[in-house]
């Protein structure tokens, strides 16, 4: 599956801002992720376990944070969250609607020493 | 120790496929990254197109395939065209694998179809740099599939539904199919076709027309 790749790209990321910062031994990696992206943590956390190692995230553990779906309506205004990617505003019902947040995808932070 | 990180995950592939776009900007190419699950009939609505268009424009096909080029040797008999690129483990094209295949690219093309790894989840993630994604839909698949892959669906400008010739065989509502489309995009352009009989091809055609003609 793509967490492949993905998983791949995050150890790279985090080995290079360890070395950047002199951490030696990564602890915990913090990502933020977005429900309105087709990566599964599960998958990642997989990879995660054979691609880490001998990088200096060897030790590390990811946590997620999920980060629900917001959407904006132009027509109504209304602001708010949504379960389901259904883009029809809830209030007014018009399908124009704009996605705030719930696409992200990135690592927030890292801890070690 | 603390460091605060907060970089994107995937901003490797979008600078990538920033580059691929202003490759395919210099012959004014656009480009089609076609999307569908496996079997849906993404080769046979490309050879529909070819047929059509391959008098007056020049097209080549980008073929990605887990494995094997029997797609891309299939299109060849069409007189255009093809690249193939073998994805090996990965079940989609990235901007990655594509701009390795653009130093083969050494005529302007007008049209450039990429035919994405037949799978409905992970292409939707990964921009190619291309002008939009195309979703195939067949009707055997069922008319709820936009609901249960919401991304691609989203990100698609064109929804394609294929194989209409189907329609009296299986449970496919054409009027569930769009409503369950346009939840997820209000602005997806939809045409209903059959790569079997060539019915429905007129409209996409036009289109497709259309669409090459502002890039001139
Ligand atoms: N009845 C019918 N069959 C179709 C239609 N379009 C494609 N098929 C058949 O569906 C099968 C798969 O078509 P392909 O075009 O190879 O599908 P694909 O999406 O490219 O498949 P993969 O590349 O293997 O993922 C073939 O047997 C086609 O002949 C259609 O409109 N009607
Ligand atoms: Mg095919
Ligand atoms: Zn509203």
């Amino acid at each position: 599956m793509h967490e492949y790749s993905i998983t791949k790209s995050i150890v790279e990321l985090c080995h290079q801002e360890a070395r950047k910062h002199k951490i030696g031994q990564v602890k915990l990696i913090r990502i933020r992720l977005g429900r309105f992206t087709g990566f599964s943590p599960a998958a990642i956390n997989f990879y995660f376990d054979y691609l880490k190692r001998g990088t200096r995230c060897e030790n590390a553990r990811i946590e997620f944070f999920e980060i629900p779906i917001r959407i904006k309506c132009p027509a109504c205004n209304f602001t708010g969250e949504i379960v389901e990617p259904v883009f029809i505003c809830p209030e007014c019902g018009k399908p124009d609607i704009e996605i705030i947040s719930g696409r992200e995808f990135y690592v927030e932070s890292i801890e070690g020493e | 120790m603390k460091i605060n990180v907060l970089k994107p995950v995937l901003v490797s592939n979008q600078e990538r496929a920033k580059e691929n776009r202003k490759f395919f900007d210099r012959y004014n190419s656009l480009v089609l990254n076609i999307i569908g699950a496996p079997g849906s009939g993404k080769t046979s609505v490309i050879e529909n197109i070819v047929k059509k268009l391959k008098s007056s424009y020049r097209i080549l096909v980008i073929e990605g395939d887990i494995k094997g080029s029997l797609d891309s040797e299939k299109l060849m008999k069409t007189g255009i065209d093809t690249i193939q690129i073998n994805t090996i483990t990965e079940c989609h094209l990235d901007a990655f694998m594509i701009s390795q295949a653009l130093p083969k690219i050494n005529k302007p093309y007008d049209l450039i179809m990429v035919e994405n790894v037949g799978n409905l989840v992970c292409p939707a993630e990964f921009d190619i740099g291309e002008d939009f994604k195309v979703a195939i839909l067949s009707t055997p698949e069922g008319d709820d599939k936009p609901v249960k892959y919401p991304l691609l669906f989203h990100r698609a400008r064109v929804v394609i539904i294929n194989k209409t010739d189907l329609l009296p065989y299986v449970d496919f509502k054409i009027k569930n199919a769009r409503k369950n489309i346009l939840a997820k995009n209000p602005r997806t352009m939809i045409f209903e076709v059959s790569a079997r009989n060539g019915k429905g091809f007129d409209k996409l055609i036009n289109f497709l027309k259309k669409e090459l003609a502002k890039k001139k």
